[in-house]
Parts: C-alpha cells; structure tokens; sequence
C-alpha cells in the first residue's frame, strides 16, 4: 500500500515542488535602459537657428552664451508659443529688457554675439535672476560662439 | 446504466479509498512546502532593482567621453562630499558647514563622553552625549591594552613640539601598525608638518633611498628596524630621529649617535620624550587659530611598475573619509560598539582613511602590529574579536584558496548551498538563523568557541601593483566563508580613499563579466568618474561606455575646488556596466 497509485502521485508533487524550490534563481531583475546622454555642443548662431521646435526638433535657446535645452518648456518657447521669437536664437538681451520684441534678437547671424554691454544695473540684475531660473529648470546643452571662432564646429548636412 | 459522471465518482472513489497514514505523511510535507515560504517570508536586504542602476549619469557628455557617472548621494547638478560639514558653534543653522581636516577627527576622539550641544549635527543645539570609541593594540594571542586618550592627547602635543623645535618640516614614519603610528599623523597635523608614510619592512638601501627620495628630515622610525649607522650615513637630511621602542626592548640603550653625525643628527626616544615633558605641556592642543596649518600628507604608492610619491592634502583626506563613511547605508555603517581592525598597513591611504573614520565615528579601533598586506586572517585577528576587518585583497585571496579545497561534513555541505542561496535571493542569513549555526565555526578566524561577531569586512585593490583579483564569485564564497559582507574597492595612486566601491548589498555573480575584467561598484561621493576615448565617440557614447578612467572631484590630488579642474587619468581601460558599476579589464601579463 505504501506504493499505491495515491501515494505516487502525491510524492511526484512533492518532488516537483521541491525542485521548484530548490532550482537556482533565474536572473536579477534590469531595468530598461535610460536615453543616451546628449553631447555638449558648440553652437554658432547659424547653426543654432533650426533648434525652434519645428519639424520635431528640441527647442533651444542661448543665454549669455550657454544654450539650454527648453523643450519642456515648449508650450512658452515652441512654435505659437508666447515667446517663439526666442527659440533657436540668443535670448539675452530680451531677458534683460524683459520685452519679446524682435529688436531683441541679434540680426545678423554671421556677425559677432551681443556684448550687452549697454544694459543697465537693474537689466543685468534681471538678466541674472532670469539665467539662475534656466539653470535651475533645463539642461545646458551647449555654448554659443560666433562664426569664424576657433571652437566652432563645422556644420553638418 | 451509469453516466459518465458516476463512473468518474466511481473512480475517484477507488483512488482515495487508498488513503493510508503514508498519505497523510505526503500531504502534511507538501502542505508545508507550500506554506513555509508565505508564514516566514525573507526578504532581500535590499530592492533588487536598486542594484539594477547603481550610478547617477549626467545627461550631457562631452565628444569622445562618457557620461560622468556619479555616486547617487551626489548626482550631476550638486556638489561632490567635500568634507565633513563641521558646524562651529555660534554658525547659523542653515549655513554649510566648513571641510574640517585630520585635526577636527582628533578632536571628535576628544570628545567622547561629552555632553556636546548640536552633536547631533540635525541642526538642533540640545546636548547629546557623545558615545565613547575605545582605542586599544593587540598584544599578542591573549593581552590587548587600552589607552586613554588624554594620555595620547599628551602625547601628540610633546611629540609634535619635539619635531617643531627640531626643525623638522617632513617626518618620515618607519613603523609597523601602532598606536605611535597614528599619533605621529595626528602630531604632524597639528604643528604643520608633513608626515611621509613609508611602506615597512623594506630592505635598508630600499628604505634609505625611499627616506631620501622624499627629502624627509625627520624620522620616526621602530627601534632595530633600520641600523643607526646606516641611517646617519644614508640620510644626511635627517635631523631628528625618533626612535619607537617596544616595551621588550626598554632595556637596552637607544640614544647614541654615531660620532660623524654628531652635529646634524640628535636620536631620541619617543616614551624617554614623553616621560620628560609630561608635567611640561599645556592642557590643550592648539586650535586652529593658534596653531599652524596643516600640510601635505606624502604617501607612497608602492607599485613595481609604476612607483610614485604622492603628496595628498588634508583636503582630499577629509572628503575621502566623509565619502568613505557615508558609501555605506546608515544600518551597515561602522560606530559605537563596532570594534575595527585595520589588518593591512597605515601607509596604504584606503587603509588609513578607513581607520581614521573609524576613529571619527567612535568605534573600538584594535590596532596590531602583525597587520601587513598578504598576512593570513587567523593571525591578524588572533586575540581580538573584531565587527569589521579592513584587510588587503592578498589576505581574503589567500583565505579563499586555503577554504576552498577544505573538507566539510555533509550538513555543512547543505548549509553552505542554504547560504548560498538565500545570497542570490539577496539575502545574507542574520546570525541568530538556523542556516547560520548549522555552518560549523570556521578556523579561520580566530574567535575561540563563540560564535562570529565578524560583520563587515573592508577590502581594496591596488592600481597597478599585483594584487590579486577578487571576482564577484569569488567575494560570494567568501561571504559563505566568512559569513560577513565585503565591500571591494579600486584604489589609485593620485585619488585619496578609494576612486569606487562596491554596494554592500550587492552579492550578485556575474560569471561572464568575471572572466574578462574585476567590478569594483559605483564612484564615491568624494569622485566622479568618466571615460575618454579620443579615436571612437561611439563606444564612450552607448549605454556600457569603454574608455580610459579619468577621475576628478576633491579627493582627488591636485583638484582645484574652486575651478574645478585637475582630473586625473588613472592609464587604464574601464569599462561601465547596465548597472552603472565601474569594471576593470585584467591586465593580461600578469599572473595569478
């Protein structure tokens, strides 16, 4: 009787169980991996332009000389946003006026960067508050520099 | 005429009919196979996806670098661990604190069994008692002596006047571990001189030329270590020698001079210095105001390859050290009641680094003389029973050679797959756990009939000098071994405490990663850590970069705090794995 089939079926589930207990552990846990860090770039104004949001690109912008990436910010600086004017180009001086005009912006592309050098003391104060607030909300992504540089990187494409 | 039905109750009937006590037997053992794991769950000691991503990457990377990877204690966007973060009294809440350096670790040891305001350094001023740390050397098998530390208080301030009148402006250190060891650090810290810290036991024209190298003129050196007459011939710089004595050897004299060096050269005797000038000294060390500042620590990396003279500042002592103490998670943390046995030699800085913040955070520190690298476990801890041992990775490879090839009983058999186990469940088995008393009490570490107190065991390995590798299977059958966890580390030549440091919850094996390179874990607070590649941007730039290991951050020799720069390159390939763990490929020429 100690054989009996009952007896079979009941020791096959225990050896059963006891292999599944006792089998060695399938592998840890992992987790997805995170998005490949971004590269430090130098920026001249040419090349910084595309960078508005259009056509799925991040949005960047340039305060003195440090680009930071706002795309998470892309309802204020993408496309139709309230201050679209400052995508893909130096915001500086139109931070420190606090105005979005497009005097702000430095036309010429190829020319050299605004030196910002006829602000006042409370335009450079605000210029200030403004660049803590970008380094503390968004990643810098790159530096500004202009045409002709020694640190520009040629263009792509 | 029956149904299907009543033919299967018919059947089902037969079957069961069998039932007999061997049933039961069958049923009761199945039952608790299934319960045993729900009514008395183990968990692991901690999340494994925690172990998943080790490290914190920045976002952005330079062209031909990796990401840098920090600790996650100091992510990208925050500062590297600097130092200790000392409050003085009457500083505003919620300013930083200020770095502090070896003397501030000497002053902390003063402190204990004081009421101190604000000791709880959570910001509030109410008086905590501050828990006492015993500092004791093993004498022996059987005789371990504890020294009070107003006694060695004294000591520091004659000792360190002595040097100062001496005009010694960098003192050598020739000596074994012991307590006069760390006095001598602590004496040069406070009258502004720089100690050297000289490996022991060197041939005499090794150590003479070692003494020269670093133009040292002063020495404290172990009475019958290195002849006098070699000396005062070898060394002409020196002006003071101190002779360290044992109590053995009291008997003989150890004040003559040779008579050509009679004008530059005066030998004391360091308990001669101290009995003399005993009823001398003020009450107090000087402070930091009164006092001079503290410089460089000149340490020797002791590579065949690659020797080198490090000096290392106060500086990047103070935030290895803070880094070192906060690497691990508060519950596994050495303190009050933790008795620390540093078993390879003060003059490796992990080792002294680990030390002195044992002696910050007031645990028993057991200093012994046999300590050295390569010195078998059971003779290091011979009369001692220490919580947490910081050994050299020949000692632990040695332990895992002789272990391995032992005979156990069949229950020892079964209890060490048990441990083994519940390690890659992520579990180390408590001491109070039936697995834990079925592994028979090891040898191997000298503790006589009681169980093992043996909790944490400190381990590093050197760049560029052969110590053996410990790989992750490796370090799990010595966990089995000791029944204690192990934190390996890389140490470098130019990087103060130790570059990266295994998680002490980490008791995965990776075989295939094992065959090819050594993981040493995530970067400590103290550094950060990024690969260079100048030919190939794609390899620095994918998910497990390989590169060069460059390391900078304020323990780093030469690091500028308040530019930032000074990384240095340590002249080997890494290698960062999914998890964020640093590894290390085996430099091939080398053998075992």
């Amino acid at each position: 009787t100690i054989a009996s089939p009952l007896n079979l079926v009941l020791f096959a589930l225990f050896i059963l169980l006891l292999y599944t207990r006792l089998r060695p552990a399938s592998k840890a846990p992992t987790l997805p991996a995170p998005p490949a860090p971004l590269v430090f770039k130098t920026f001249t104004p040419p090349q910084l332009k595309p960078f508005n949001g259009e056509d799925n690109k991040p949005v960047f912008l340039a305060v003195r000389g440090r680009v930071f990436d706002v795309t998470s910010g892309r309802n204020f600086y993408g496309p139709e946003g309230p201050y679209a004017n400052f995508a893909g180009r130096d915001a500086s001086r139109g931070l420190a006026k606090g105005s979005f005009d497009e005097e702000m912006l430095t036309e010429d592309l190829h020319g050299p960067l605004d030196r910002l050098e006829d602000l006042s003391g409370d335009e450079i104060e605000s210029l200030n508050g403004w660049e803590e607030r970008f380094n503390a909300k968004y990643l810098v992504v790159g530096k500004l520099v202009p045409v002709g540089h020694a640190d520009a990187e040629p263009d792509d494409e | 005429m029956a149904t299907f039905l009543e033919r299967l109750d018919a059947q089902l009937a037969s079957f069961l009919s069998d039932w007999n006590l061997n049933s039961t037997v069958l049923v009761v053992i199945i039952a608790s196979l299934i319960l045993y794991p729900i009514l008395f769950p183990v968990e692991a000691d901690t999340h494994p996806l925690l172990l998943a991503r080790q490290s914190a990457l920045d976002p952005i990377r330079n062209k031909f670098q990796s990401a840098i990877h920090r600790s996650p204690e100091a992510p990208p966007g925050q500062g590297l661990k600097s130092g200790f973060d000392l409050k003085d009294a009457g500083a505003a809440r919620w300013a930083a604190g200020r770095d502090g350096d070896l003397r501030d670790i000497w002053r902390e040891v003063l402190m204990a069994g004081t009421m101190q305001p604000g000791w709880a350094r959570d910001g509030s001023s109410e008086e905590k008692l501050v828990p006492t740390g015993k500092i004791q050397t093993v004498l022996g098998r059987e005789e371990v002596v504890e020294h009070d530390v107003q006694q060695m208080s004294k000591q520091i301030q004659i000792i360190g006047q002595h040097l100062k009148a001496k005009g010694c402006k960098k003192v050598a250190i020739y000596l074994p571990n012991n307590l006069e060891y760390l006095l001598t650090i602590f004496a040069c810290s406070f009258y502004g001189i720089s100690p050297i810290l000289l490996p022991y036991n060197l041939p005499h024209p090794a150590a003479y030329a070692l003494i020269n190298a670093t133009t040292a003129d002063g020495l404290v050196c172990a009475a019958g270590s290195l002849p006098l007459d070699g000396v005062a011939k070898e060394c002409s710089k020196i002006r003071s020698l101190v002779w360290v004595v044992e109590k053995t050897s009291r008997h003989m004299d150890w004040h003559g001079v040779p008579h050509f060096a009679k004008n530059r050269l005066t030998v004391n005797v360091w308990h001669d210095v101290v009995q003399e000038n005993l009823s001398k000294t003020d009450d107090d060390l000087p402070t930091n105001a009164s006092g001079d500042a503290p410089t460089d620590i000149i340490t020797f990396w002791d590579s065949p390859t690659k020797p080198q003279i490090v000096p290392v500042s106060h500086g990047n002592m103070v935030a290895a050290i803070a880094a070192l103490i906060s690497a691990l998670p508060s519950a596994q943390r050495v303190g009050p009641g933790d008795v620390v046995l540093p078993a390879s030699s003060f003059h490796q800085p992990y080792v002294l680094c680990q030390t002195l913040a044992a002696l910050y955070t007031h645990a028993d520190l057991a200093i012994t003389s046999v300590a050295q690298p390569g010195v078998e476990m059971a003779t290091a801890t011979r009369g001692i029973r220490p919580t947490a041992v910081i050994a050299s990775a020949e000692t632990l490879h040695t332990l895992h050679k002789n272990e391995r090839y032992r005979r156990n009983s069949v229950v020892e058999e079964v209890a060490k797959y048990g441990y083994s186990r519940s390690l890659a469940a992520g579990h180390l088995p408590k001491q109070s756990s039936l697995l834990f008393r079925m592994l028979s009490p090891s040898n191997l570490i000298s503790q006589g009939t009681k169980p093992l107190e043996l909790r944490l065991i400190l381990t590093s390995d050197r760049l560029d000098t052969p110590t053996p590798a410990l790989t992750s299977r490796t370090l799990s059958e010595l966990r089995i071994m000791t029944r204690a966890r192990i934190c390996y580390a890389l140490t470098a030549p130019r990087v103060a405490g130790a570059v990266a440091q295994t998680h002490v919850y980490d008791y995965r094996v990776h075989h295939e990663r094992d065959s090819v390179s050594k993981n040493f874990g995530i970067p400590l607070s103290s550094v950060e850590i990024w690969l260079e590649d100048k030919n190939d941007d794609a390899k620095v730039g994918g998910a497990q970069p390989e590169g060069e290991i460059v390391v900078s951050g304020p323990a780093v020799s030469g690091y500028n705090r308040s530019t930032g720069k000074g990384a240095v390159k340590l002249g080997v390939k890494g290698k960062f794995g999914e998890d964020g763990t640093l590894s290390l490929s085996y430099v091939t020429r080398q053998k075992n």
